[in-house]
């Protein structure tokens, strides 16, 4: 991609982002200074093409505040009231499960801090919603919430937090971050926690496998490097947990704070520019959201462009479109959110809370696993009108079954089970001997595993699959499987672990105490079958047309040679998130092989028998 | 056909064809437009002004006959909730308007088929007599028409007539969208496309200059955005008499068109619209936002998609208002509009020169 600079400051912070390179304070600084409000969009844009493709997540939700009455007095809150003071409510559960009804797939629950709730009320909220609507995902209570029960109810965080998660709790929101800075605390909001309380509350419930999302509220009295280094502190936390899902910038409404005068709202170009400078700063969160209640519709949608991948949901009762009668709100929110999705140029994929992928409205797209050994294939692969979405294995494989589809790279499992669907190209992704990136990690060696837990990330389709087979047939060994969501930091319930992709790659470099061993295994099936491993196959679908499908084949054919002409250059700009100096992950490309020949159709035949024998 | 091609011909300023103006709209991403629309904008017009007008836009009659389903604030003569302002009442409302710094009025009406020729011309005589630091900028295509109707007078004649009263240049309303086929569903007692460019060149070979605007997100298709604004382009080569391009979005609410029409066009749209539009009217001066028609905030962004005028300041304005969409702003309120966008706001006239630079 080219870009025409009008700011030419902005043009060593590009070549640092094609060259993998993580932004400074200063390059947050000057991307926040420039006036040049394209090239940014465009940068920002690219970066979340890298991460997200060409998609725009949204999810059908409804936000429920239990209670405004607050025992805190925030100088930037409209909110909140005192018990007593007009319009002060409080919520009974019953209340709460009636605002919500099926089809709603996430709930959004935070509220203000009443003097006189039971910790059991809170637990009871999150606990009546399970289970009277297990379909939907419970996102609830922020840090400053998690604070005041700790403190009120004499808890220790950890303890609040399991106890959620054990009722029911999935994820938490990013709420009460507003803005990393001492001064601006002791201005604003004094009696609220800090930045340390708050990413240490954060940090816990990752390591307890909550993951959550982060924010910063910005458009009030903090300076641009106060929010460069609220940005700075996320990334650093995200670095040690890797639980963060999303960043939300919250602008700030100034209504009746009296901090700023009433109707004095962020500028649409700060909105934009909040919106890529924190796509570019954050480089280890998977997603950036424009909240479109704060943002404004229209400007939301035009975030979708500027580094964005989320543009939240239906939200319930506020209104995004107006009234048009006879269709419910709900369906004419979500019409109207895949309308601005669309219109944006981009696809729209229905989530669920952890960002897995519901259903996708559009067509014509392109799957792709978004792991470093996919990059020969799909590095700048631009395949005339169609689209690009990223996803892990096996929800490739579920939306590849689905229809939603049309042609990529998917596991192997995925395109064994669905066979008179897809047509089998002429690529793959195989590995003879080592693969580096599909690794058991255990306390135990493998004819020891008997009855032993082992701990299966759910990304994987195949990897599990050929666990199983060696273990069984190869081993004779029955283990127990239980799987667990990425990110995942600690490991200690498992007597083993099998990751594969990025994840792999970096525990394969990092130290690992607690596990004594570490099995590749494409090299444990290649000792014992002394054939390659297929983890991955290109397949179309069946009922494409013949033209389209040749046009396809055609441009991955030219794409995956010249990629591999320009590997060097190319593996620069995939160093995020990946801790792999060059040299390394070009030594671990060069391990696979593309191409699908006779040994690799004999090795799909021989697994495809061996699983068809496994329990 | 491909992107970089078409980028080519912008950037080394060769005129681009209606298919590669499709291709713009159909295919270009939204950056890539607004990159290449930013780059038009500055070599035709370097500076780091933003203008805009001291306006106000009354209505002078909500009677109108023509029932454009798009409509919310017509009557018809005689249904409750009409009105007709008396040249007097409308003479008194400029006075006022001039003491608030006005310098421009857009007056625009329903077309009322009891309104005599002599009622227009005696409005627009009395105006430049008057109020000699306003201007009038009044009557769009429609009402010109009308004029003609009711006094069975041609439209050369009407347009001389207003002429030689002050008129000396004309709003671009009523163009909708330039195909026949579209205003004939949308608008089927109105002008059609052609009517509406021979009214304009006539007006232009009487030396009035005009705006040229574009109503979209109804049920046009692509190519009647391309057709539209390659008869713009033909008619400006032939007459050079179009001061500035305003595309804005149809807005559903409380018009017939709303039961076909739940959703309005997004704002990327109308940021397509205003690029490709920069891109292709490349005879041009200026391209408007309309931060009235859009919101404030995507006005903004607008000014970085090729826009290089934020309009008026709308002191009154009726006609969105009767579909619930009111963005009301005021003098202060645009120059800070323009500021924050990272522009220099300058105030100018109807014709586009700048009066004040507001640094």
């Amino acid at each position: 991609m080219e870009i025409l600079f009008r700011d030419k400051s902005l043009i060593p912070i590009w070549n640092k982002l094609l060259n993998g390179e993580r932004l400074t304070f200063d390059d947050g600084l000057a991307l926040f200074r420039t006036n040049d409000l394209i090239s940014l969009g465009k940068m920002a844009n690219w970066f979340s093409y890298q991460k997200s493709g060409d998609a725009v997540y949204f999810v059908l939700n409804r936000k429920i505040e239990h209670t405004n009455i607050c025992v805190l007095s925030c100088k930037f809150c409209d909110f909140a009231k005192k018990k007593g003071e007009p319009g002060a409510y409080e919520m009974t559960t019953e209340e709460i499960l009636s605002k919500l009804s099926s089809g709603i797939r996430e709930v959004h629950i935070t509220g203000a801090m009443p003097p006189d709730w039971k910790w059991e009320r809170y637990l009871d909220i999150v606990q009546s919603i399970n289970d009277k609507f297990p379909e939907i995902d419970i996102k609830a209570y922020t840090a400053v919430e998690i604070d005041f029960f700790h403190k009120k109810f004499k808890k220790s965080i950890e303890e609040i937090l399991i106890e959620l998660k054990n009722a029911g709790l999935k994820t938490m929101p990013g709420g009460g971050a507003e803005i990393f800075s001492e001064r601006v605390r002791r201005l604003l909001f004094n009696q609220k926690i800090g930045e340390k309380s708050w990413l240490e509350i954060h940090k816990t419930a990752h390591r307890l496998g909550i993951p959550s999302n982060a924010t910063m509220l910005y458009g009030h009295i903090e300076t641009l490097e106060e929010r460069v280094k609220h940005l700075i502190k996320l990334r650093e936390a995200q670095d040690e947990t890797g639980g963060f899902l999303t960043f939300i910038p919250l602008a700030f409404q100034p209504g009746d704070t009296g901090i700023k005068p009433k109707n004095n709202f962020t500028s649409a170009i700060d909105d934009l520019k909040t919106i890529a400078v924190s796509r570019l700063m954050l480089d280890n969160f998977p997603h950036i959201k424009a909240y479109w209640v704060m943002l404004t519709e229209e400007v939301a949608a035009i975030a979708l462009n500027f580094g964005a991948d989320d543009i939240d949901g239906t939200v319930g009762e506020e209104h995004i479109a107006h009234d048009a009668g006879a269709i419910s709100p709900m369906k004419l929110a979500q019409d109207r959110i895949i309308k601005i999705i669309k219109e944006a140029g981009k696809i729209a994929v229905e989530r669920d809370v952890f960002y897995n992928p519901l259903k996708i409205y559009g067509r014509n797209i392109i799957g792709k696993i978004p792991y470093l050994n996919s990059i020969p294939i799909y590095h700048n692969l631009k395949i005339d009108s169609y689209f690009t979405l990223p996803l892990f294995p096996h929800r490739l494989g579920e939306m590849m079954s689905n229809g939603y589809i049309d042609a990529g790279l998917i596991s192997l499992v995925d395109y064994l089970n669905n066979k008179e669907k897809l047509n089998l190209s002429r690529w793959c992704l195989s590995s003879r001997e080592k693969v580096q990136s599909v690794l058991l990690f255990s306390k135990y060696k493998l004819e020891e595993l008997e009855n032993k837990k082992i701990g299966i990330t759910d990304e994987t389709s195949t990897s599990v699959k050929l666990l199983k087979v060696i273990l069984e047939k190869k081993y004779k060994i029955n283990a127990l499987f239980e799987e667990f969501h990425q990110p995942k930091i600690s490991f200690q319930e498992f007597d083993a672990v099998l990751l594969i992709g990025d994840n792999a790659l970096n525990k394969y470099k990092a130290q690992n105490p607690e596990f004594n061993y570490k099995f590749d295994l494409a090299e444990e099936w290649f000792q014992w079958q002394n054939l390659p491993f297929v983890f991955a196959v290109w397949v179309e679908r069946k009922d494409l047309l013949p033209n389209l499908s040749d046009d396809i084949i055609k441009t991955v054919e030219l794409n995956i040679q010249k990629n591999f002409d320009e590997l060097s250059a190319i593996v620069k700009q995939y160093r995020f998130g990946v801790k792999l100096t060059d040299e390394e992950i070009i030594e671990y490309l060069k391990g696979f092989n593309y191409k699908i020949g006779d040994e690799e159709l004999s090795a799909i035949r021989k697994f495809e028998e061996l699983i068809r024998e496994t329990k | 056909m491909n992107f970089e091609e078409i980028k080519y011909k912008v950037i080394n300023n060769i005129r681009i064809k209606p298919e590669e103006g499709l291709f713009l709209l159909q295919k270009a991403p939204i950056l890539e437009l607004g990159e290449l629309a930013a780059f038009v904008r500055e070599v035709k017009n370097p500076s780091p002004y933003v203008t805009f007008v001291v306006d106000t836009n009354p209505n002078y009659t909500n009677i109108c006959t023509i029932d454009c389903i798009f409509c919310a604030f017509y009557r018809h003569p005689g249904e409750e909730g009409e009105y007709t302002y008396s040249v007097d009442e409308l003479i008194q409302k400029f006075r006022e308007s001039a003491a608030m710094g006005v310098t421009t009025i857009l007056l625009q009406g329903g077309v009322n088929p009891n309104l005599s020729l002599d009622y227009y011309i005696e409005l627009v005589n009395r105006t430049t007599k008057e109020l000699p630091d306003i201007h009038p900028h009044f009557f769009s295509v429609s009402e010109i028409v009308g004029m003609a109707e009711v006094s069975r007078l041609s439209i050369e004649e009407v347009l001389r007539k207003l002429w030689d009263a002050g008129l000396r240049t004309l709003p671009g309303g009523g163009a909708e969208i330039l195909s026949n086929r579209i205003k004939k569903k949308i608008s089927n007692k109105k002008e059609t496309a052609d009517q509406w460019l021979d009214v304009m060149r006539t007006a232009h070979k009487i030396g009035y200059k005009s705006t040229a605007t574009m109503m979209y997100g109804h049920i046009e298709k692509d190519e009647d955005i391309i057709e539209h604004l390659e008869s713009l382009r033909k008619l400006q080569d032939e007459t050079g008499g179009f001061t500035a391009f305003i595309p804005w979005s149809f807005k559903p609410g409380n018009t017939p068109l709303e039961k076909i029409i739940p959703h309005y066009a997004s704002s990327t749209r109308y940021l397509q619209i205003i690029a490709l539009s920069r891109i292709y009217l490349d005879n041009f001066a200026h391209i408007q936002a309309s931060w009235f028609s859009e919101g404030k905030k995507i006005g903004q962004i607008a000014l970085h998609f090729g826009a290089d005028d934020f309009g008026g300041t709308l002191l009154e304005e009726n006609v969105h208002a009767a579909a619930n969409y009111v963005s009301k702003t005021n003098t202060d309120e645009v120059i800070n509009l323009i500021k924050e966008a990272g522009f220099i706001p300058a105030q100018r006239t109807t014709l586009y020169q700048i009066i004040k630079i507001f640094e």
